[in-house]
């Protein structure tokens, strides 16, 4: 029995070790496996979509959603294809890569207010209120601030218990952004980032921790990611936005917030939008990639597939797998600047499209 | 003539590999120690070595980042000593029944199987179970209001080391040879003072190495802990308040650094080393002198 | 050897036998620590019993042949299933042969260097040195696994395999492996009695002989339990994993490449809202796994070794 089991894992070791070479050879075709890391916070479409892509065209797709700053930090070091993020590289952080990377946006996505208070299912909160609340100004939940805004509505004298993201990540990035632009006080004290010294309430792990929180406990609001919330059913705040309609967060008033002017280079923060069918907190993400492909002994097929795939991510295909999965495809202005930004990549001088 | 060099290089070859062996741990060691010093260095540039080991300031906000690592080490000394506390007397017990009360009946085997379960539990699935099942709990029984903080997190992980203490216990105590159980027997001692003055002594190094073993889990805990400690940057005020450890704050925030953050996470890393070399010599030298 | 008995002649010496009550409170005693023994046990197996308790009935639903056979649902079949109250398709075949391939390799590169680790430092009691490796071996159990795959990372990931792969997985999941098989190794063998290695010394057998057919088999049980907890261990770790073998949607069998893993799997499941349920069902197949490791072990133990 020794030797069979010897046996056994040297046979699975020499499988591994010769790899897929065997199977590229013999089938001729182009058998690309494309990599890609960063953000969680578009995950499910990526998964979904990368999948769909896979079984269409043969080619394997794997994407880690270990973060955005994972993403950045693996193109910089040149171990995928892509990166993905939430948080647009500002000139300084673009400068600090190798060479210079465009951005895609692929798809919107928003940030929602949760909460959980029995019997309560409609919320509406000024933006005054909102920032007063995440900086600990108002404490109750029967606070006259929040009671103008929603007459007849019952609320409860309990103490308001802020839940925050205690990991670094692109949906505090997109909610602060939000802050920032609706309150100099929260700008002043607080400012925008991945990761912030929040002034009162706890924080929870990722989607899932905040979201169990606020399930778990009564009194409690956060923000957590559009996408969770649709799934899990948690009632949601309505927030006003800058037309003055208080907008419950769906695909058609996330889509609505990208209908204002898009930089060329895509690099801008939708949130707090002035569309008036627009939810204030909704944001692009993109995916980042080397203007010039020929790196690191990269070949020209590689690069190919490459921007290929991500010409289908654009395209109305997977796009119209984004609303089935909650997310906000993107308009036609973001797709038309997408398809010239795919063009302008090159491999050797010579554009790959 | 002949053979005795035979055995004498054979000998040689055996000693060589055995020195090489040992000789790739230290430079994984070494290796690893040099990795992490080269990440850490802007960390260390920007707020010297000592701020940064005891300033309590952790400030992720873009241009006034100030990053300070006491409270993690904090976090990190408190949990894991309690979690070794609670999970003492469960182990040593657990070890007793298996290996020498009960030993080699269905019992002691099925308790041992048990046991190793434990070790095969995801951390992430720790967490989960400790969220849901445990928090409320600790809040039923009105010792804390949301149910995260030091003694929670202390608590799982005390439940998560206790395969890593038991196992090796369970071996070595069992390993105790009869004569000198039988020895002791025969001059009238009772089971209780045989555990206590034979087997205690001549095991005893192994059961040290076992729960050292089991404290440095709980140091490099991540998962389980992040999930249950409040994740609150600061020094807690209770045992039942939220509080951050070393292992946890990196876990949390690796995932989006970059920069200066990102080195700072690297150094707590490092710094971690350093702590788990300082607590481990220390619990050593208290056995030492007091066992 | 009778020297260590020496605690115990010490107390026989002091405890004053011409009290007559002694003896029945030394039996009191005795009974009493027996009933603590048995208490505190059974306090230890309770949260064994809770969790897997909550394990099975969250996550047997999902557990049938499709489980073990076919890869990960995407998020879309999941929400579907979810909204009609149905089983989530799938399973987490991905999940297995990657975990299956990493472990593997991860236990080929650590095992023989940590026995052999072990007896070195078995062979050398005192000594700078060897103290050096003993400590530097404790220090590396209290590093987490999230640094020791940030190290991979770096080490092989950037360098050798030049983007995530499943080697790289292999080699911080090794390093997880070192400490406790290194120790346990170097533990179990100061317990097997000097006399036993010094009758081999003394009928002329030599010295590598005297480690692989005398020191090896009887200590065997004892390295069978440090290298089934290692396993156990990096069985369930996802941090390392993140940043080395990064996940994978299909089976993958080649190392070079990103490959998935069971807790790979499972933390994806954690952070979708539809696939939660999973969770459940794969640690389920986790703890599974490590049960029949713990059956395999003993069995093994009973051909191979020859203990006590």
């Amino acid at each position: 029995m020794k030797n069979l089991v010897f046996v056994f894992i040297a046979c699975i070791s020499l499988t591994a070790c010769s790899g897929n070479k065997n199977k590229n050879e013999k089938s001729g075709s182009l058998r690309a496996e494309i990599t890609a890391a960063g953000a969680t916070f578009p995950q499910p479409f990526y998964n979904k979509v990368f999948n769909d892509y896979s079984t269409m065209t043969g080619n394997k797709l794997t994407y880690g959603g270990i973060g955005s700053g994972g993403g950045i930090r693996s193109l910089k070091d040149k171990v995928v294809d892509f990166g993905a993020t939430d948080a647009f590289l500002t000139d300084e952080q673009a400068a600090e890569l190798p060479a210079p990377v465009v951005h895609v946006p692929t798809c919107l996505g928003a940030v929602v207010i949760a909460f959980n208070l029995p019997g309560i299912t409609e919320l509406k909160m000024k933006n005054e209120v909102l920032a007063s609340v995440f900086l600990g100004e108002i404490k109750k939940w029967n606070d006259p601030k929040i009671l103008a805004d929603n007459p007849g509505i019952n609320l409860p004298g309990k103490d308001i218990s802020v839940v925050y993201r205690s990991d670094g990540s692109g949906t505090t990035f997109i909610f602060s952004d939000y802050l920032s632009k609706i309150s100099k006080s929260w700008a002043d004290k607080v400012g925008t980032g991945k990761s912030l010294n929040w002034p009162v309430g706890m924080g929870a792990k990722g989607n899932p921790g905040v979201a169990g929180i606020i399930k778990q406990t009564e009194g409690t609001i956060g923000y957590i990611g559009s996408e969770y919330a649709f799934a899990q059913r948690i009632p949601c705040v309505l927030l006003q936005n800058q037309a003055g309609n208080f907008i419950a967060p769906s695909v058609e008033s996330v889509s609505a917030a990208a209908q204002g002017d898009i930089p060329a280079d895509t690099r801008v923060m939708v949130t707090n939008s002035a569309d008036p069918d627009a939810y204030p907190i909704s944001a692009f993400t993109w995916i980042i990639l080397y203007k010039e492909q020929s790196y690191n002994g990269r070949k020209i097929d590689q690069a190919r597939e490459t921007v290929k795939f991500l010409q289908w991510l654009v395209g109305p295909d997977a796009q119209a797998i984004a609303r089935k999965v909650d997310y906000a495809p993107l308009p036609e202005k973001a797709v038309q600047l997408a398809n010239d930004i795919l063009k302008s990549v090159t491999f050797e001088g010579e554009p790959l499209l | 003539m002949i053979r005795s060099r035979e055995i004498f290089t054979s000998d040689k070859i055996a000693k060589v590999i055995l020195k090489s062996a040992s000789f790739l741990v230290l430079l994984l060691a070494a290796g690893i120690i040099f990795s992490l010093l080269k990440g850490s260095i802007p960390a260390f540039r920007e707020f010297g070595i000592f701020r940064f080991i005891f300033s309590s300031e952790w400030n992720p906000t873009e241009g006034k980042e100030v990053y300070g690592a006491f409270p993690f080490i904090f976090g990190t000394v408190v949990t894991s000593l309690l979690a070794l506390i609670i999970c003492f007397p469960l182990s040593f017990a657990t070890s007793l029944f298996i290996s020498e009360y009960f030993k080699k009946t269905k019992i002691a085997g099925i308790l041992s199987t048990l046991v190793d379960l434990l070790a095969g539990i995801p951390s992430i699935v720790y967490g989960l179970w400790g969220f849901y099942t445990l928090r409320p709990l600790i809040v039923d029984l009105g010792l804390s209001e949301q149910g995260y903080g030091i003694f929670t997190s202390s608590l799982i992980l005390a439940i998560m080391i206790i395969p890593y203490a038991t196992s090796l216990s369970n071996e070595i105590i069992s390993m105790v040879p009869n004569e000198l159980k039988e020895a002791g027997y025969s001059l009238g001692a009772t089971r209780l003072e045989v555990i206590f003055n034979v087997i205690l002594p001549v095991s005893r190094s192994g059961l040290v190495a076992g729960y050292i073993l089991a404290l440095g889990r709980a140091l490099g805990e991540t998962m389980a802990v992040t999930m249950l400690i409040g994740n609150a940057n600061l020094i807690p005020k209770g045992i039942f308040s939220p509080g951050n450890t070393m292992a946890s704050v990196i876990a949390n925030q690796f995932g989006e650094a970059d920069g200066l953050k990102l080195s700072a996470l690297i150094a707590i890393g490092l710094l971690l080393f350093v702590v788990t070399a300082i607590v481990n010599a220390a619990g050593k030298w208290i056995v030492r002198r007091y066992a | 050897m009778l020297d260590k008995l020496d605690p115990l002649m010490n107390l026989m010496k002091s405890d004053n036998r011409n009290t007559p009550d002694r003896s029945s409170w030394r039996d009191k005693k005795n009974k009493l620590f027996l009933g603590l023994v048995v208490t505190l046990s059974i306090v230890t197996v309770l949260p064994i019993f809770l969790i897997l308790w909550k394990l099975v009935k969250e996550g047997i639903s999902q557990i049938n042949l499709d489980f073990f056979i076919k890869v990960a649902p995407d998020p879309l079949e999941a929400m579907t299933a979810v909204n009609n109250g149905e089983i989530i398709p799938g399973g987490i075949a991905n999940g297995i042969t990657g975990s299956l391939l990493m472990v593997l390799i991860a236990s080929l590169i650590a095992i023989p260097v940590s026995i052999l680790a072990g007896i070195f430092l078995y062979e050398h009691p005192n000594g700078w040195y060897a103290r050096l490796i003993r400590n530097l071996t404790d220090i590396l159990q209290g590093v987490p696994s999230i640094v020791l795959g940030l190290i991979a990372y770096i080490w092989i990931v950037i360098s050798i395999t030049k983007g995530f792969s499943g080697l790289a997985g292999s080699v911080a999941l090794a390093i997880m492996m070192l400490p406790i098989v290194i120790r346990s190794t170097e533990e179990t063998m100061k317990m097997i009695p000097v006399t036993l290695k010094e009758a081999a010394a003394a009928l002329g057998v030599p010295y590598w002989r005297i480690i692989l057919k005398v020191m090896i088999p009887t200590g065997f049980s004892g390295l069978m339990t440090g290298i089934l907890l290692s396993i156990s261990r990096i069985l369930g770790e996802t941090a390392p994993l993140m940043l080395t073998a990064l996940g994978s949607t299909m089976i993958n069998l080649n190392i070079y490449k990103p490959t998935s893993a069971v807790p790979l799997l499972i933390w994806e499941f954690y952070n979708n809202p539809n696939m939660v349920r999973l969770v459940w069902s794969s640690s389920l197949f986790l703890m599974g796994v490590v049960l029949v490791l713990n059956i395999l072990a003993k069995r093994i133990n009973s051909r191979f070794g020859n203990n006590q």
